[in-house]
């Protein structure tokens, strides 16, 4: 196993909300190696995105961070905007859910890229521009020459996501963060930016973590998946393991949100089955597992104590006193 | 019987047009109310302007500070003098002509040094977060907290009446004014996901100011400086009004009033002629600000 890009060891974050404690993600370890793909994936709420921003130094003040998170080794949480510029952009890029504001509307989009690239590099105006049409042709934008001088109102919702993946990769970053980066768009566009994110990891080398609530994407894409529920890792696995036809699923809430994925074979106006309930209050802790509440074969152990996240085979890791067998739910 | 159809459609051989969702008519009396709020104002604001700065430079009009008292108090119209003359003769169109521009000049200083300075410190405030926020937002609040007009009428008062101490004045107001307004839009800009985007590719803070908030927030402070000229024109004329502002013989639109008001009964006219200048020019100023905040789409 080569060294990892990311290490991120026992991340805690906690939000004071209203005088109570909000445990956003609740010791979440996890390491990116150079060039893989790791997805997150898990519902509204589960503390994915919160333990990136966190690792990206992009909560806001007052946010209890506890844990760490090395980039090859060198210690990011804890240092100050000033410190994580370094950092940001150079090594670790992130690219948004929301297209549509994530671009300066009032700025040409071309000079929204030569913006990032001049922040890290010492490149003249005109050596900026070529780089930028570069980077442009590199997400492969039609007609990079003529968007370079266009205002965002003027591009599409896809070709406004390949701009903010221009910009993030202005730098080549060693690790690229995709926040639900495909989650607004139409699902052709969706396919598309996805297959140019892998090309663009491929062509630079670059480690990607998606972060994600569909599942197909993760299977379709990722090399690895984390499962997400309550600000706690549930389940990781490689995605052929977890995907794959001897489905080795272990921790119950996987198979449940691979259960609600509607399936052709299934017969026409069947019911979908669902994940009953809600996640718990993120203000009180359960002293047994989060998920019991919600699950079909929840026994008095699983309420009374909460099951460890271990590694049972190797690289997959979960965290169930009762887990389905060969991948199906008893 | 299952017809296809009911049987009234069959019948029918033209359909009823369907009932068209756009109103032609109504969309260009849309598009026609649009422009007019926007033109409306602009017009009358160039006309004002013109004959403030634009017509003494043309015409050679009568003292505006010196008159013959031999030709006091002329009804308006008459020869030599369009709206007459007041009690010491002077010519009452110059008064009104000077009396705008000093009213122009304090209403647009007052804004610029309430969106250098206050704009400087709300754009700063509202993205500072932290305890850098919290002075400099209270400091808003506390100047904010006065009555304008009583702040002003002390702050005259201590300096001596003059324009340029109306215009220190009037800019204890100004400041927390668009200060306050540039603070609050500045708020809304940083929670943007481009703003977090250019903070993620290491762009320095200054420079996401200068580059991201300032031109977004540009449209809002516009509208807001408008509203404020008008606010600072009436704070000026009750100033000068109250007398703690530009005195005779020079002429403002708040002395004016002050002087026609001793003769209102006889010659009401002297304090109907300013007042109503005072209140198409702040009418004209707010309607332009509400039709840039209708086109811009800014709060």
């Amino acid at each position: 196993m080569t060294d990892a890009l990311l290490q991120v060891d026992d991340l805690r974050v906690t939000f004071a909300v209203g005088g109570r404690e909000v445990r956003a993600v609740d010791g979440v370890s996890f390491t990116v190696d150079p060039g893989r793909t790791l997805a997150i994936i898990g519902e509204s709420g589960s503390g994915k995105t919160v333990c990136c921003r966190a690792i990206l130094g992009l909560l806001p003040t007052g946010t209890a961070i506890g844990g760490s998170a090395r980039l090859r080794g060198a210690e990011l949480l804890g240092l100050s905007d000033a410190e994580l510029r370094r950092y940001r952009g150079s090594d670790i890029a992130m690219v948004f859910q929301d297209p549509a504001r994530s671009l300066n509307p009032t700025m040409r989009v071309g000079l929204q890229i030569t913006e990032a690239i001049r922040t890290h590099r010492k490149v003249d105006r005109r050596e900026a521009h070529t780089q930028a049409i570069e980077l442009l042709r590199l997400v492969r934008m039609p007609a990079a020459e003529r968007r370079f001088d266009e205002y965002p109102h003027q591009l599409s919702g896809g070709m406004r996501q390949r701009v903010m993946i221009a910009i993030a990769l202005a730098c080549r970053p060693k690790l690229l963060v995709a926040d639900e980066a495909t989650t607004a768009l139409d699902v052709t566009t969706q396919a598309q930016i996805m297959e140019l994110l892998l090309d663009l990891q491929t062509e630079l080398d670059m480690a990607l973590i998606l972060i994600s609530h569909d599942m197909g994407l993760a299977a379709s894409y990722s090399d690895e998946v984390l499962v997400m529920y309550a600000g706690k890792i549930v389940e990781q696995a490689p995605a052929t393991r977890l995907f794959g036809a001897e489905g080795a699923v272990r921790m119950r809430y996987t198979r449940a949100l691979l259960d609600a994925i509607p399936h052709l074979e299934r017969p026409a106006h069947a019911e979908l089955p669902v994940v009953g309930g809600r996640p718990p209050d993120p203000t009180t802790r359960l002293p047994g597992c989060s998920f019991a509440p919600r699950c079909a074969s929840a026994a008095d152990d699983c309420l009374a104590k909460a099951p460890a996240l271990l590694e049972h085979a190797p690289g997959h890791r979960w965290a169930c006193w009762h887990p389905c067998e060969n991948g199906v739910a008893s | 019987m299952a017809a296809p159809f009911p049987n009234a459609t069959l019948a029918t051989p033209v359909p009823p047009p369907l009932p068209s969702l756009i109103n032609a008519r109504r969309l260009r009396a849309q598009r026609l109310g649009r422009a007019l709020r926007l033109w409306v104002p602009v017009g009358i604001l160039a006309l004002i302007l013109g004959m403030c700065f634009l017509l003494p430079l043309v015409v050679t009009l009568p003292s505006s500070t010196a008159g013959n008292i031999l030709y006091n108090n002329e009804p308006p119209f008459s020869p030599g003098h369009l709206l007459g003359t007041d009690v010491q003769g002077v010519d009452f169109f110059s008064m009104l002509v000077y009396g705008g521009q000093v009213a122009f000049e304090i209403g647009v200083a007052v804004t610029v040094i309430g969106i250098v300075i206050g704009g400087t410190i709300g754009v700063i405030g509202g993205f500072a977060t932290g305890w850098l926020d919290a002075v400099l937002g209270r400091v808003l609040d506390i100047l904010l907290a006065f009555p304008a007009l009583v702040l002003a009428l002390v702050i005259a008062e201590g300096l001596g009446p003059s324009e340029i101490h109306v215009i220190y004045a009037l800019s204890f107001f100004g400041i927390p004014f668009v200060g306050r307004f540039a603070r609050g839009a500045t708020v809304t800009i940083r929670g943007l996901p481009y703003i977090t985007a250019a903070r993620l590719s290491g762009t320095r803070r200054w420079r996401i100011i200068v580059r991201h908030v300032l031109p977004n927030i540009m449209p809002s402070i516009v509208t807001i400086s408008l509203l404020g000229i008008g606010i600072t024109i009436i704070l000026e004329g009750a100033l000068d009004f109250l007398g703690y502002g530009i005195q005779q013989p020079e002429a403002s639109w708040g002395n004016m009033i002050a002087l026609g008001q001793q003769v209102l009964t006889a010659q009401p006219e002297y304090v109907l002629i300013p007042s109503i200048a005072l209140l198409v020019t702040v009418a004209s100023l707010n309607m332009l600000g509400d039709a840039l905040r209708e086109r811009w789409g800014t709060q």
